[in-house]
């Protein structure tokens, strides 16, 4: 499906006169009036390395804020350029600051905030407002609004419309209007702020978005790993709903690794790991701690240390329940074809060793990378499964609006459980 | 941690979809199944935390309760449920609404619409609705009408009614009920409800014919001889006389249930896994069925009805002196019959369909009997020519599948003995499935109608029966009531129909 425009240009207001203006668009004597009782949504969309790509020439414009193919391979391709190694993720913030180091001027339209992936608005929302900051970081603040009817692919055309608010400027504008925002929020509905970039950017505007009660949908795969798991920590345990993505992309490697389990007779082998590694795709490590922490939960183990491994990998070693411990080490692996999402889960090995039972070796692969370390040598003697994890590969845009269709008002249990065993495994 | 009951890397996984914001409208929220099998369906949902927050119960009945009232009698009848996690239920409960609502009442239903507004706004449901019609019958068509009428069912896309059974008391009733029904709203609005489809044994059926190779070729009238389909109850009629009365076997069991397990075991591959692909095979199949001989049905169906029974220490009344029950009553509490399908796929192969009440196992199962070998080159250990395969689709309990063949019997002669190869839900998984109605009103509120009868489907399985429902009207003597004894497997001549093919009905 292709993302839809707004059906009207926008109008470029004065900051000032938007809020008088969207309350004139919904007020009750205009009788096609017809507002989406649903919930709103602000995003923050830097699209640094898009930006950049269009500056350098080097990705057509317009601007659009979207994960579409054509941005990851522009990105792909310019990675042997700005002297990163190929397993580079083509979303890396490194890739962006490369990127920003090389001259160019090329311009187009900045359509951010207009174009609305199908995928999000299907759910209709009342109100998308998008912060856009710009590369020139002195742009002054751009207010633009638009009315906005999603039209169903089939069936009876029902009209139920939101609006869209978009903020474009440099850093410093954005800063200056950030009060401006919370009263185009209607308080009667959830909101979402979808903070689509680096959680260590922009840390004002971020404190002053996500504000409880509003649900923050987060992606701990981008910025630094540090600052990503303290913002789980922090709002999960305040009772605030957050969702990770990166957590959700866990999902196939959470259920293969359950699957094998599920067969009664290999559960006993669950209180019996004596080792757990995991490989991750570079150098961003927070899914791979997700993981290996999601599992330390379950199994009810607790941390005893941890450390750097040689080859900027994590050590551990964990508590079992019965006082048994359990090695753990988690390494970054290059790739040949990375994925879109640094960090991404490459490989995982857990080594159990029951009673009166051959040690049992699990191996989950990914699909598209080897699990050539994982399955190196002294295993004759164990019984082993190995099943390949299939990757989905989504937009940013698709996994947002799976959160959208059914949201909560709370963290998911099992992230609140394991984002403080993650953040104490990263050695800090 | 010793030996796990449960596999707790399991645990959280199953919210693969979730269910859009929306309100559930219960109609006939002070019966039975509401606080027997829908609230708790729901709590079940809510703990998975497969609903949304903004999520909101809206129970109608015509009694004057408030919300509050509603909350306390939910409460009351889930209270074991509630003490696993009685902060879960707090939550939850705070989403359960109540509205005294007649449909037949023109003021109630505009006063319902005006609730639904308020519960919009105070819940955020974004306008969704799927209305539940938990009422009698013969409330189906006027209730879709009020709703309708009202608006209520305009937007295809955000409003929704389950029906649940009976949809109709034979051919002509189920089209005229279609027929209102879909004039109130689009067919991919409407969801009738057949809790067996809920079962996940039942949608097994589907992935162990089209996920594996090695089946498909061979279910056939090539290599299938014949297809047994049984749903046997232990229990008697119970506190439901009044409602069985009316209908039978044939109508409890048979019309929906059995025919629904018969459409999937023997219906064509879809292209694609989708709604519409699936029910338009299940439709085509059901119209392609027939019974074994329409002309005199008494040759191919024999109905029966449970006498008393039982042991002297445990003696068991029989139909007849069930409470609620006319002393003369010629209702069947037994069924069975054969049926063929018309098609390439299965012309000439017999499908054997029972079901009955006060039978000495509760199981249901789907029983594929392959041909014999044509030519038998070893002797049975038992004696006689080795047995048939077998392919048993255990659908409960003990859910699983069960694959009988023949191996050598050790020794050193060249004997042959079955073996049975067995899948079983509780070996390969270890956790119990969802009830029934967690995953129908689940896909319900995610408007997912694949596991939902489509009007084509309904019309086609009571046009199949209709010769016996006629006959049954008009010339009950033909189709004569035999007694059975309770606990027994159905009356002999039951058996009678199997013998004259030369089968047994298969004893579980």
């Amino acid at each position: 499906m292709a993302p839809q425009l707004t059906l009207q240009a926008p109008l470029e207001l004065p900051p000032q006169d938007v809020s008088d203006y969207l309350g004139r668009l919904w007020s009750g004597d205009q009788d096609q009036a017809n507002g989406a009782s649903t919930f709103s949504l602000v995003v923050w969309q830097p699209s640094w390395i898009e930006q950049h790509l269009v500056r350098l020439g080097r990705l057509d414009g317009p601007i659009t804020g979207l994960e579409r193919p054509e941005l990851l391979q522009a990105a792909r391709q310019a990675t042997p350029a700005c002297g990163l190694p190929p397993s580079t993720s083509p979303l890396a913030p490194e890739l962006a600051w490369q990127l920003g180091q090389l001259p160019g001027e090329a311009s187009a339209d900045d359509l951010r905030g207009q174009h609305v992936d199908p995928a999000i608005s299907r759910h209709q929302p009342r109100r998308l407002i998008t912060l856009a900051p710009t590369l020139e970081g002195q742009k002054h603040l751009e207010t633009l609004v638009a009315a906005y009817c999603p039209l169903p692919e089939e069936g009876p055309v029902t009209a139920v419309c939101g609006d869209v608010v978009v903020m474009r400027g440099g850093m410093g504008a954005l800063e200056q209007g950030l009060a401006m925002v919370n009263p185009l929020i209607p308080a009667e509905l959830p909101c979402w702020v979808w903070w689509n970039g680096a959680l260590d950017e922009a840390p004002q505007l971020f404190e002053g978005l996500s504000q409880a009660p509003r649900r923050l949908i987060v992606d701990t795969a981008m910025g630094s790993p540090a600052r990503a798991l303290d913002v789980l920590c922090q709002r999960a345990a305040s009772g605030q709903a957050i969702s990770d993505l990166n957590w959700y992309r866990l999902l196939s490697w959470r259920e293969n690794l359950a699957m094998v389990f599920d067969q009664p007779g290999r559960r006993d082998a669950l209180a019996h790991v004596v080792q757990l590694d995991i490989d991750v795709q570079g150098h961003q490590p927070v899914q791979g701690l997700l993981m290996a922490a999601w599992i330390a939960d379950r199994l009810g183990w607790t941390l005893e240390e941890t450390g750097r491994a040689e080859g900027d990998g994590i050590t551990a070693r964990f508590r079992r329940g019965d006082g048994e411990m359990v090695q753990f080490r988690q390494m970054p692996v290059p790739v040949g074809e990375p994925s879109t999402h640094p960090g991404s889960l490459v490989g995982l090995r857990m080594v159990c060793k029951p009673e009166h039972r051959p040690p049992l070796c699990v191996i989950l692969c990914g699909e598209t990378g080897g699990c050539m370390r994982l399955e190196a040598g002294g295993m004759a003697q164990l019984e082993l499964v190995e099943e390949v994890v299939v990757s989905t590969i989504e937009s940013v845009q698709r996994e947002v609006s799976r959160t959208l269709r059914g949201g909560h008002d709370s963290t998911n249990p099992l992230l609140a459980a394991c984002v403080p065993l993650a953040s104490r495994l990263l050695p800090r | 941690m010793t030996a796990t009951l449960t596999n707790p890397l399991r645990v959280g996984l199953r919210q693969e979809r979730v269910i859009s914001p929306q309100c559930l409208v219960i109609f006939g929220a002070s019966g039975d199944l509401t606080h027997r099998k829908l609230i708790p369906a729901l709590f079940d949902l809510f703990r998975q935390r497969r609903l949304p927050s903004e999520f909101a119960v809206l129970g109608c009945a015509r009694r004057p309760w408030s919300d509050e009232e509603f909350r306390q009698k939910m409460e009351v009848a889930l209270a074991a449920k509630i003490a696993d996690d009685p902060e879960a239920w707090s939550t939850f409960s705070s989403g359960l609404f109540y509205e005294p609502v007649d449909l037949q009442k023109q003021d109630d239903v505009v006063r319902l619409g005006k609730r639904l507004e308020q519960i919009d706004r105070q819940r955020a449901t974004r306008s969704n609705r799927t209305f539940y019609l938990s009422v009698s019958p013969a409330f189906y068509g006027s209730g879709c009408r009020a709703l309708a009428g009202a608006g209520l069912l305009a937007d295809p896309k955000r409003s929704r009614v389950v029906i649940e059974k009976p949809f109709g008391r034979d051919y002509a009733s189920a089209q005229e009920l279609n027929r209102v029904v879909k004039s109130c709203g689009q067919e991919n609005q409407i969801f009738r409800i057949d809790h067996y489809l809920g079962k996940e044994t039942v949608q097994n059926i589907l992935v162990m014919r089209f996920a594996n190779t090695i089946f498909e070729p061979i279910w056939n009238r090539n290599y299938i001889d014949n297809v047994q389909i049984t749903a046997a109850e232990t229990v008697g009629v119970e506190e439901r006389a009044g409602y069985y009365e009316t209908s039978g076997a044939l109508r409890d069991m048979v019309q929906n249930h059995l025919t629904q397990m018969l459409a999937l075991t023997a219906m064509e591959t879809p292209g694609r896994y989708d709604p519409e692909a699936i029910r338009n095979e299940k439709a085509k199949v059901l119209q392609a069925a027939r019974l074994a001989d329409e002309a005199e049905p008494w040759n191919c169906c024999v109905r029966g009805q449970y006498g008393p029974g039982g042991t002297t220490s445990d003696p068991l009344a029989g139909y007849r002196q069930e409470p609620g029950v006319d002393p003369n009553s010629t209702t069947e509490t037994y069924v069975a019959m054969k049926v063929f399908i018309d098609n390439w796929r299965w012309q000439g192969v017999p499908f054997y369909v029972r079901t009955g009440k006060r039978m000495p196992k509760r199981l249901s199962e789907v029983v594929l009997t392959f041909k014999e070998a044509p030519v038998h080159l070893f002797d049975s250990s038992g004696g006689g020519n080795p047995g048939a395969n077998q392919l048993i689709l255990r659908i409960q309990p003990n859910e699983g599948a069960d694959f009988r063949f023949e191996v050598k019997a050790p020794g050193s002669g060249m004997r042959s003995r079955p073996v049975d190869m067995d899948f079983s839900y509780d070996e390969s998984f270890g956790e119990p499935s969802d009830e029934g109605y967690v995953r129908l009103l689940a896909d319900a509120m995610l408007s997912d109608p694949t596991l939902f009868t489509r009007s084509d489907e309904v019309e086609a399985a009571w046009r199949l029966y209709t010769p016996l429902i006629e006959l049954i009207e008009q010339q009950p003597w033909q189709l004569p009531v035999y007694p059975y004894e309770a606990r027994t497997w159905g009356p002999a001549a039951a058996d009678g129909l199997m013998a004259r093919d030369g089968l047994l009905w298969r004893r579980p």
